[in-house]
């Protein structure tokens, strides 16, 4: 009697490797034997419990819902055992028939065993994720399944991944799937799981791989050790790869945010030798503006909601470029030979459309629509996502940079204002409009803060303090890039937003902004004009 | 430059600020006295109007604009608070609250020594010599003027606010220093003391101010001036205007800290705002109110504009900005020189053809 425990668990894992080895669902089931071997003594008990698990996880549609009712049946004690075969005593219908029928005789309702009690849990659970019709249920099967990653059959989880309609849920259970692989019996079965794992390498599944150290075959197995050693390595390969592109990409779209609110101050700076401390605030009107639009389409045409952010372009241009040569008509006009003066004045007008935006709409961040472009992204390596809302603001700011420099390099009105940045009094003398020049030139650099602000609304939070955020980089980006020049706005926007994402995780963003002014302050040391400065006197 | 004697509204404004002091300390005590809140008001003005002369001087005189002066206003504050916490700590044992907020048992290693005062002020001349020195050295040595210059000292302010604003540095983080309870061994919050607080803000204000006339009044004055108006055409005659610079600048870095040390014990606490690049900003406003190249204008402006400032922030904070914004850009077109257009009555006409402006222009 004593060997029976042993015979049992023998019996079991003999025929639970069988039945994982070759799947239950390709020979036709003896239902009655199933049956008979439930009633049969505690190895035999065991036996059907792994062979209904299997049923769950291969067994034909028709065969699943026969065998389903029977482990729950077997746990609660329902299943009433006589002569003729067994009874569900809980509706009283016949276990192999489903006929009505009372049971025979005196019925003896089998226990199962410590051992078995699991396999059978096991078995329920694997029904009831198959095939319950509330997600609930099929969650809380999970949960149970969860607990013994090493008993479930293979294939259940695949089919049953397959088979789930709640997108939450089957994830859950492609990841189970995935650890249970990990921890299945067959060496060979694990170390295809690894290979599986390491072809998306990510911080998760570095931490599964790293957590397979410590199991016991990692000390016995060689071939086992080699595969989870070199799927480490190679998943910390694509770890590292995909950091050093997804700071490669955040920098460039932050280069891209910073290039965008800096061209337009270059531009003015180079013309008139004016900084405009309000150029933070028209980007912050141009979000404001990109917000206005999406409501306007919210109310008028809802269908076209999702292409706001394109319809809100030339609204964003063409208001702030008016507030801009509003702006330079009516007060920097009278300044142009006191800087530091204009500086005061720029400041003032910065804080008087903050503060008028904060009386107009408030000072909580506006709600934006999401598009379904600048929705999601792509997962590339590691953990590097393409994501689109940053990919919006870099085409955005690749094709700014296109159109002003076709403005600049190819239009009537480029070619004055290159002619006044260079002399302004020569430029004046052969007939060209200084005055008005200036005025387009200001409009053109307001508009293209405007621009910025619709470029950042997918990414920052738009409210009426944001400009503060942009405007001193803005600065940085100018003084590093030189006086007027496209080329040198783009450089120090690119080599700024990147030095600011490298240091960003070894020091953080605070120190990343320190280091970032010394480096500006030093480089003036080498270069007080600037990386790329026009060649010409003095001023 | 007028000799002192006839600078008659210097000496008005000289003689007004000695005449409150005195009555100050006068009527302390008596039921004439002023109240504890207008005492307050009134010390907090004298440092706010310290700050702006040391923003005249080199912007004024110099043509040195700088939009980072909350920087050496800071650093004067920032060692006066600590100088405050560990005095206070010495004398009553009471622990600050950054220490309790942070979980540290004891202060970190370079509040040693601040319970001194001498060593305070020590550390404090050092750090802003030190700061202003270098700073100043590079940027002038390189020839970065004008609008540059502004731009990167509103810079180098942002990042130092951005600096303090983290918690870990032993400098109080965002929540900043407070909880002072004895200056000198004297407990603080009574009217005895804010009332000589008071004083001797009025009283530093006024040797500031006469120091201020002194220097630029004199021969080094004079050279000031000139750099101011033409430094290419002084580099050519041969003087070396680095030093000159630097020196003045240094000075104008001394002067605001000055200001921030008697600024923290009457205000009773010290955060990172002061180190935002609006303060700096508004102390070019104040300055540029009051009437930039003038000593007794900057004076004026600091005190108006911040008891407009005062008032108005009871009463209704919300238009302050809106008046604020106004008042610069009347100023910039209109009275080009600020309060002193006004006291002589040389009104310019905003979009005339010849603007008195032009007289003021500056090198950039």
């Amino acid at each position: 009697m004593k060997l029976a425990p042993f015979v049992s668990i023998l019996v079991g894992v003999l025929a639970g490797g069988l039945l994982l080895a070759s799947p239950a669902g390709a020979q036709p089931l003896d239902r009655a034997a199933l049956i008979a071997r439930m009633c049969g003594e505690a190895a035999a008990m065991g036996e059907a419990g792994t062979a209904l698990a299997a049923l769950a996880a291969s067994g034909e549609e028709a065969e699943r819902a026969w065998a389903a009712p029977l482990p729950r049946a077997a746990i609660d004690r329902t299943l009433a055992c006589d002569e003729a075969g067994a009874v569900l005593t809980e509706g009283g219908l016949d276990a192999l028939t489903r006929a009505p029928r009372a049971a025979q005789g005196t019925p003896r309702t089998p226990l199962l065993s410590l051992k078995n009690r699991p396999v059978y849990e096991l078995a329920d659970a694997a029904f009831t994720l198959r095939m319950a019709p509330s997600v609930s249920q099929r969650a809380a099967a999970l949960k149970i399944l969860e607990r013994r990653p090493a008993l479930i059959p293979a294939g259940l989880l695949e089919g049953a991944a397959q088979a789930e309609t709640d997108a939450g849920l089957k994830a859950q259970i492609e990841n189970l799937a995935q650890s249970a692989a990990l921890n299945a019996a067959d060496p060979a079965l694990r170390r295809a799981a690894i290979a599986r794992l390491t072809e998306n390498p990510n911080r998760r599944t570095l931490t599964q791989l790293t957590g397979l150290k410590s199991d016991a075959a990692y000390a016995t197995d060689a071939a086992f050790r080699q595969a989870v050693e070199s799927g480490i390595a190679k998943v910390e390969r694509g770890i590292a790869l995909g950091d050093a592109l997804a700071t490669l990409y955040n920098g460039l779209s932050f280069a891209s945010i910073l290039f965008m609110a800096a061209i337009g101050l270059a531009i003015i700076f180079g013309l008139m030798g004016v900084i405009n401390l309000a150029q933070g605030e028209l980007i912050m009107i141009g979000a404001y503006v990109t917000w206005l639009v999406q409501q306007g389409l919210r109310s008028l045409a809802p269908g076209l909601l999702d292409w706001y952010l394109v319809l809100a372009i030339p609204f964003a241009f063409l208001v702030t470029a008016a507030i801009g040569i509003a702006l330079e008509a009516s007060l920097l006009r009278h300044l142009y030979k006191r800087p530091l003066m204009s500086l005061l004045a720029t400041w003032a007008v910065s804080l008087f459309l903050m503060n008028l935006v904060r009386v107009l709409f408030g000072t909580q961040n506006l709600q934006f629509e999401t598009p379904f472009y600048v929705t999601g992204g792509v997962p590339v390596i590691g953990d590097f996502i393409f994501t689109w809302n940053r990919m919006f603001a870099i085409a955005f700011a690749v094709v700014t940079l296109a159109l002003t420099w076709a403005v600049v390099r190819k239009t009537p009105l480029g070619l004055n204002i290159r002619a006044v940045t260079q002399n302004r009094d020569m430029a004046a003398c052969i007939g060209i409009p200084t005055r008005r020049v200036d005025m387009m030139a200001f409009g053109l650099g307001s508009g293209l803060a405007g621009l910025a602000g619709l470029a950042l609304s997918p990414i920052y939070s738009v409210n009426p303090q944001m400009g503060q955020n942009f405007i001193i980089d803005a600065f940085m980006v100018v003084v590093l890039g030189g006086v007027g020049t496209i080329a040198g706005t783009v450089v120090a926007a690119l080599g700024i937003g990147q030095i600011n994402v490298l240091i960003e995780p070894l020091w953080g963003a605070v120190a990343a902004k320190v280091i970032v002014l010394l480096m500006i302050i030093g480089f003036l040391q080498w270069r007080p004009e600037g990386l790329f400065a026009v060649k010409g006197r003095r001023k | 430059m007028m000799p002192l004697s006839k600078d008659r509204p210097f000496l008005a404004l000289l003689l007004a600020l000695v005449g409150v002091a005195l009555a100050m300390g006068l009527l302390a005590g008596t039921p004439f006295a002023l109240s504890r809140y207008l005492a307050n008001a009134i010390g907090q003005l004298a440092a706010f109007a310290v700050l702006a002369l040391a923003l005249d001087l080199i912007w004024g005189y110099l043509g040195i604009l700088s939009l980072g002066h909350g920087l050496f206003f800071a650093v004067g504050g920032y060692v006066m608070a600590m100088y405050l916490l560990k005095h206070s700590f010495v004398v009553t044992g009471t622990v600050p609250d950054f220490l309790q907020f942070m979980g540290w048992k004891d202060f970190p290693f370079y509040w040693a020594g601040f319970e001194f005062f001498p060593y305070a002020l020590f550390v404090a001349v050092a750090v802003t010599g030190l700061i202003a020195g270098i700073f100043g050295y590079v940027s002038f040595r390189s020839r970065v003027g004008g609008v540059y210059f502004a731009i990167i000292t509103q810079a180098l302010v942002y990042v130092a606010m951005l600096l303090m604003f983290r918690n870990d540095t032993g400098f109080g983080g965002n929540n900043g220093m407070t909880g002072f309870a004895v200056l000198f061994g004297w407990p603080m919050g009574t009217s005895g003391m804010i009332t000589a607080l008071a004083i001797a803000s009025l009283l530093v204000l006024a040797g500031v101010l006469v120091g201020c006339r002194l220097l630029v009044g004199s021969r080094f004055g004079a050279l000031m001036l000139a750099t101011r108006d033409d430094e290419t055409r002084l580099r050519t005659l041969g003087y070396e205007t680095l030093r000159l610079k630097l020196g003045v600048w240094c000075l104008s870095a001394l002067i605001a800290m000055c200001a921030g040390m008697l600024y923290v014990p009457q205000v009773g606490i010290i955060n990172p705002r002061v180190l935002s690049p609006e303060l700096s900003l508004e102390i070019a406003v104040w300055v540029a109110i009051g009437g930039r190249g003038h000593l007794a204008g900057a004076v004026i402006g600091a005190l108006l504009v911040n008891a407009v400032k005062f008032w108005l922030s009871f009463a209704a904070p919300d238009i302050w900005p809106f008046i604020l914004s106004g008042l610069i850009v009347l100023v910039v077109l209109v009275f080009p020189n600020g309060l002193m257009d006004l006291a002589t009555f040389k009104l310019v006409r905003p979009m005339g053809p010849r603007r008195a402006a032009a007289a003021l222009e500056e090198g950039r």
